[in-house]
């Protein structure tokens, strides 16, 4: 059997054997290999380290547990006694100790909610009367559990009663409860393995980036070709139209949380573009796309251009295409898109989008929300690139500068988000949730910046991180990581100018870097070979001795650096 | 219900067991496929939550509503899950 790509073990109170069964045969990135800890063992596996279950060193952990049997006073709730909201809420945050002291132990820990049973109609008509209804006490103990996390930056809630509405009526079985001690039906496992491993995959920088979208019956109704704009069906007091107004006000929202659209379609460009900006009931419009491909060409052609201009990877794409021949070509083609199955009614293209399991991340900061605005800016900056002469001329016309700061609180979050979703301009590819980021940069032998970059187009933030660890008089650049966002800018050489400051400052003679090759990270490589760092050819080692001066870029200022 | 049927709602029971189990553990839908006992691949928990899925299937496919756990079908003397033949001719004398 192939090894799994992660451990995950699975603390809970009930028989979770099912669950376990279930993810480790998940064979969707990232596979898990499950670890069971001791039944109805919670609260001893929390505290103590020492476990067996803890000695296969896992990864992730997601601790499941049911309301009626962690927190005590809960029980009393059930019951229909009167208990003080104060005390049920301290053993909430009792209980939230625990997870917190057990996630050092491991990379990220999900935490499903707390539900209990429809059947159990608790005090019916009074159920969500504040202090004695089941189910008012239940939203706030998990709201309450949510709230002692929400500095954590790894610990997850995940939405149980989510699974449970999937699963419909045989979520909850009392024969399971009684013969197995299985608290859930097998479908509320399989809803649940599925949100664990989109989880899983956004921690690990699996997420998808990018939708690429075909124009007519996919993001509105007929061939704009034949009908002209006028004659697209969009909006308007039309079932359909409104359908696909709904589905683009949904692809839009998601823009917002970092994920871009383009378009690849077959079609006149000139004839739909003037659709996207003179269609009144259109909600995206030109600079809502980074990118697009609008010609009669193969579209897995005009995908792989376009990915490659938007300096992405193809593992990063969902390609959504109303049509089933172009999505089986596009599957045929180009195997690492994500291309959905995708429903030939129009009115549940919204539904079928927001269902989708591939954008899952751990934190969203603000850079996510701009990231659009930033490509139509490169965009921008490509069109300035055709108007002026020479490369240096046009990185001077930029007016680029930079950021330089050490990781420090404000910016580990985005700095770790970098580290995770980076996979083309990445030396080592090593990844870190932010408290082994934020523990590493601690080390006295350890250095790490991060970078800022803005020009006269607009900032890009903070996309660039170099870290050093040195010995005696030797370092080593242990991460060298570069959002695509603006590669070829010359931050890269202001990265390699700043740990080398770095490095003379900590009296090195000498800093090296070893590449290590990827699927991915060749334009990485192909840097560092005209860095001017030197290179022996075969090994994947770069290496400057210190007595040499490397200069900054002559088109870069570092902010609060004097200019030679 | 024809024995037919209830044979293809046992052995889609069987599937979804199958996904939780180990390649090598995996039942096979076979007729004589032992599904209790030293011989079979479920463990108890295995056959709990196999019984529950037939019971589910059975309602929601058919709506026929009876319960494969009562003292008779649990005893390990004559059980009728010692394979898929057993327990369809047993489901089938209960519908």
């Amino acid at each position: 059997m192939a090894p799994k790509d992660f451990k995950c073990l699975l603390v809970a109170d009930f028989t979770i054997d099912g669950f376990a069964g279930y993810l480790k045969n998940d064979e969707d990135f990232p596979t898990v290999e499950s670890i069971v800890a001791p039944f109805d063992q919670v609260v001893q596996v929390l505290m103590d380290g020492d476990l067996e279950c803890w000695k296969s060193k896992p990864d992730f952990a997601v601790v499941w547990t049911r309301p009626e049997s962690i927190i005590r006073s809960f029980n009393q709730v059930l019951d229909y006694e009167a208990v003080p909201m104060a005390q049920i809420l301290k053993e909430v945050d009792e209980y939230a100790s625990l997870l917190a002291m057990m996630s050092g132990r491991v990379k990220s820990v999900l935490v499903p909610t707390w539900v209990s049973p429809p059947y159990h109609r608790g005090l019916g008509m009074l159920d969500l009367k504040t202090g004695i209804g089941v189910a008012s006490t239940l939203m706030r103990m998990n709201l309450r559990l949510a709230e002692n996390f929400d500095e954590s930056s790894n610990i997850y809630l995940l939405d149980t009663q989510r699974w449970v509405s999937v699963a419909g009526k045989h979520a909850f079985n009392p024969k399971l409860w009684y013969m197995g001690k299985v608290a859930f039906g097998s479908d509320v496992f399989k809803e649940g393995v599925r949100d664990v491993k989109s989880a899983l995959s956004g921690i690990v920088g699996g997420s998808k980036k990018l939708i690429i979208l075909d124009l007519d019956d996919t993001l509105w109704g007929g061939v704009v070709g034949d009908v002209g704009w006028e004659g697209i069906r969009l909006g308007g007091h039309d079932h359909l139209g409104e359908a696909y107004v709904d589905f683009q006000r949904a692809l839009k929202s998601l823009t917002k949380r970092g994920i871009l659209l383009g378009i690849v379609s077959k079609n006149e460009e000139a004839v739909a573009i003037e659709a996207i900006t003179s269609h009144p009931e259109m909600v995206l419009r030109l600079d809502d796309f980074a990118g697009w491909r609008i010609n009669w060409q193969d579209k897995a052609l005009n995908i792989v251009d376009l990915v490659s201009e938007l300096n992405l990877g193809l593992q990063s794409v969902v390609f959504i295409d109303d049509n089933p021949v172009e999505r089986a070509r596009v599957r045929e083609a180009l195997s690492e898109v994500f291309v959905p199955e995708w429903p030939e009614d129009k009115m549940l293209y919204r539904s079928t989008l927001l269902g989708l399991r591939v954008f899952d991340t751990p934190s969203i900061s603000e850079e996510d929300a701009g990231r659009t605005k930033m490509y139509v800016l490169e965009r921008q900056r490509s069109d300035l690139k055709k108007t002026v002469g020479s490369l240096d001329e046009w990185l001077r016309s930029l007016d680029t500068k930079i950021q330089v700061e050490e990781l420090n609180k404000a910016n580990l979050q985005r700095a770790a988000q970098l580290l995770n979703k980076t996979n083309q301009m990445n030396l080592t590819t090593r990844r870190m949730t932010e408290l082994e980021m934020a523990d590493w940069a601690r080390q006295d032998n350890h250095k790490l910046w991060t970078f800022r970059v803005s020009d006269n187009f607009g900032d890009s933030g903070l996309t660039g991180i170099i870290s050093l660890e040195f010995e005696g008089k030797v370092g080593r650049i242990v991460d060298f990581v570069l959002s695509c966002r603006v590669m070829g800018r010359k931050v890269e050489e202001t990265m390699l100018y700043t740990a080398i400051k770095g490095a003379k400052s900590q009296h090195l003679d000498r800093i090296y870097a070893n590449y290590i090759p990827t699927f991915r990270n060749k334009p990485c490589l192909d840097f560092w070979k005209t860095s001017g760092f030197s290179y022996n050819g075969t090994d994947s080692c770069f290496s400057w001795e210190l007595c040499d001066e490397y200069a900054l870029p002559d088109c870069i200022k570092i902010e609060g650096e004097k200019e030679a | 219900m024809e024995k037919g049927e209830i044979r293809e709602v046992i052995y889609a029971s069987m599937r979804t067991i199958n996904e939780q189990k180990d390649r090598g553990d995996r039942l096979e839908l076979k007729e004589d496929t032992c599904l209790f006992g030293r011989e079979s691949k479920l463990d108890s928990l295995g056959l709990v939550n196999l019984i529950v899925d037939i019971e589910q299937r059975l309602t929601d496919g058919f709506g026929v509503e009876i319960s494969l756990t009562d003292e008779r079908a649990m005893s390990p003397e004559n059980s009728p899950f010692m394979n898929v033949k057993s327990l369809t001719d047993y489901i089938s004398s209960l519908v």
